[in-house]
């Protein structure tokens, strides 16, 4: 792992692939619509596109705002929930017995019935919003986190009963940090269609504007560039939730992807000596 | 030898349901001794190992540490098994300070302390390296000096080269007496390899399978410091030729199922 990383970390292969592929959709998408004498009112050209999202900059923006806002508070919260969901289900088994049917059951509901009945309870504003993509993290990551527990070494734990550690610290230092990389999985899974949810709850009724109120209205109109618009922003939001996701899975995770520790880490300004360079020799 | 053993077992045995494990095992360990326990697999070297540690509680008996009874009660020595058991997400010198760790912010002088353990015994250049990046033989040194930085004089190993190549293994194994002549621990060291417990030990533990017992305890009658030319010499051979006498004239009925 740590030989391959200026290759794979390098400038070329973290931008500029991906800036290539995006590129060469883009004139895919032109060189189809030209070909193929599309009219616009079915498919407008990418530059149409730039044209609606630049004529109606100020609005989408907004949009934009909305809608990433109801995917970071409903995401952050159902990611919360769904974490001490799985802690306490770990805890015992009767929990983890109580607690089980409610689980599936959050996942059996389709998130359109449960966003129509969201709107009765909640409202137009952006309550129910945050309880579907709450909804939507939830399961992976109770799934994921419980995976993470049960996957501590008996032995580990037993290793740190014999040094004395209470469960506290046991959980704090040993299964806790278990769950981060599956944690982060569920995470980086439900990203981007937690944005989704954020669109289904727009759709559903809202009065607090978003991306999704925005496409919805734009296709009524049949401005279908103004709806394309609307999509490839969403697409922005998308790769921007899931990025920051992954920004947070590096800086929290730094033994995934890393050899040594970071120069800052905590333990390593404590250590005041500097590493010697010749290693001791085998003794004898 | 002193008048009061570090480790003292008394007529320790073991069932588990119906079937019995360990036989009555008595034995005393001196400070500072360094004893193997060898015999082949089933033979209720782990069970044993685990009633010492305190994870187990045996069935009958009782283990004394500096002569207190410390039967079922966890703490009072350090132990080490095959499997590592770092945490990823710990660097070495984090990972060597896990006993203090456990108990609160790590001091700046056990900080210290774990980085001069790391230095004096080969891994100064990785102290900030993450177990993923070392191999199989570093990961075991860092358990040993994570097993050394709880600072008990009982230290109880478990198969702890196990799973590595034999190259390795006896790499190790020069390492841990050149550890172990520095720091003076008394250690319990279980194996299957017999090479391995005449090589490290003042004395052999020799036991039987199915139930265990205690068969022999061979005493180790060669000079130290131990060197790889150790391995060929007659004494060795000798001993190793009476130990696999006593394992394996047991060997039909074993097989014979």
């Amino acid at each position: 792992m740590p030989a391959d990383r200026t290759w794979r970390d390098s400038l070329t292969v973290q931008v500029l692939a991906p800036l290539l592929s995006l590129a060469l959709l883009v004139g895919v998408w032109a060189l189809v619509v030209d070909v193929f004498a599309i009219p616009q009112y079915v498919l407008p050209t990418p530059g149409a596109t730039w044209e609606a999202i630049r004529s109606d900059w100020g609005t989408l923006w907004d949009g934009m705002r909305i809608t990433f806002g109801e995917f970071l508070l409903g995401f952050v919260a159902g990611s919360l929930v769904g974490f001490m969901f799985a802690v306490a289900m770990a805890q015992s088994r009767l929990v983890m017995r109580a607690l089980h049917p409610i689980l599936i059951a959050s996942q059996a509901v389709p998130i359109i019935a449960i966003a129509a009945a969201l709107v009765i309870w909640l409202g137009f504003g952006l309550a129910p919003k945050i309880v579907i993509v709450a909804l939507i993290v939830f399961f992976p990551v109770v799934v994921n986190v419980l995976d993470g527990l049960a996957s501590v070494d008996r032995d580990m734990i037993n290793l740190a009963r014999a040094m004395g550690a209470s469960s506290a610290r046991i959980f704090r230092h040993i299964s806790l940090p278990a769950t981060y990389t599956p944690l982060f999985s569920a995470l980086k899974l439900s990203a981007t269609f937690s944005v989704t949810g954020a669109v289904i709850g727009e759709w559903t009724a809202s009065t607090s504007g978003g991306l999704g109120a925005y496409l919805l209205q734009a296709n009524s109109r049949l401005n279908t560039p103004a709806t394309f618009a609307s999509i490839a922003l969403l697409a922005v939001l998308g790769v921007v939730a899931f990025m920051t996701v992954v920004a947070f899975e590096r800086a929290l995770t730094p033994w995934r992807t890393r050899a040594v520790a970071r120069p800052w880490s905590a333990t390593r300004r404590r250590v005041r000596r500097a590493p010697v360079k010749a290693p001791a020799p085998l003794p004898r | 030898m002193s008048a009061e053993p570090k480790l003292r077992i008394e007529g320790v045995s073991r069932s588990f349901e119906t079937a019995e494990a360990l036989r009555p095992v008595d034995l005393a360990v001196a400070p500072g001794e360094f004893v193997s326990v060898v015999g082949p697999s089933g033979c209720g070297k782990s069970t044993l190992f685990n009633i010492v540690s305190g994870i187990l509680a045996p069935s009958a008996g009782r283990v004394y540490i500096d002569g207190r009874d410390v039967t079922g009660t966890t703490g009072h020595a350090g132990y080490m098994l095959q499997k590592d058991l770092l945490l990823p997400w710990r660097t070495v010198i984090e990972n060597i300070t896990l006993g203090a760790a456990l108990h609160g912010r790590v001091p700046s002088d056990e900080l210290d302390r774990g980085v001069a353990l790391a230095e004096r015994y080969g891994l100064g250049e990785f102290v900030h390296h993450y177990p993923h990046a070392l191999s199989g033989g570093m990961r075991q040194r860092v358990a040993l000096m994570r097993t050394l930085a709880v600072d008990r004089d009982l230290m109880l190993l478990d198969e702890p080269f196990g799973a590595l190549d034999s190259q390795t293994r006896l790499d190790m194994q020069r390492w841990l007496l050149g550890v172990w002549e520095e720091q003076r621990r008394t250690i319990v060291f279980v194996t299957h390899d017999i090479d391995e417990a005449i090589f490290l030990a003042d004395r052999v533990v020799v036991m039987t399978p199915r139930p265990g017992a205690v068969r022999e305890v061979l005493t180790v009658d060669l000079p130290r410091p131990r060197g790889v030319e150790l391995l060929t010499a007659p004494g060795f051979s000798a001993l190793k030729r009476h130990i696999l006498e006593l394992i394996y004239d047991q060997a039909p009925v074993a097989y014979a199922r």
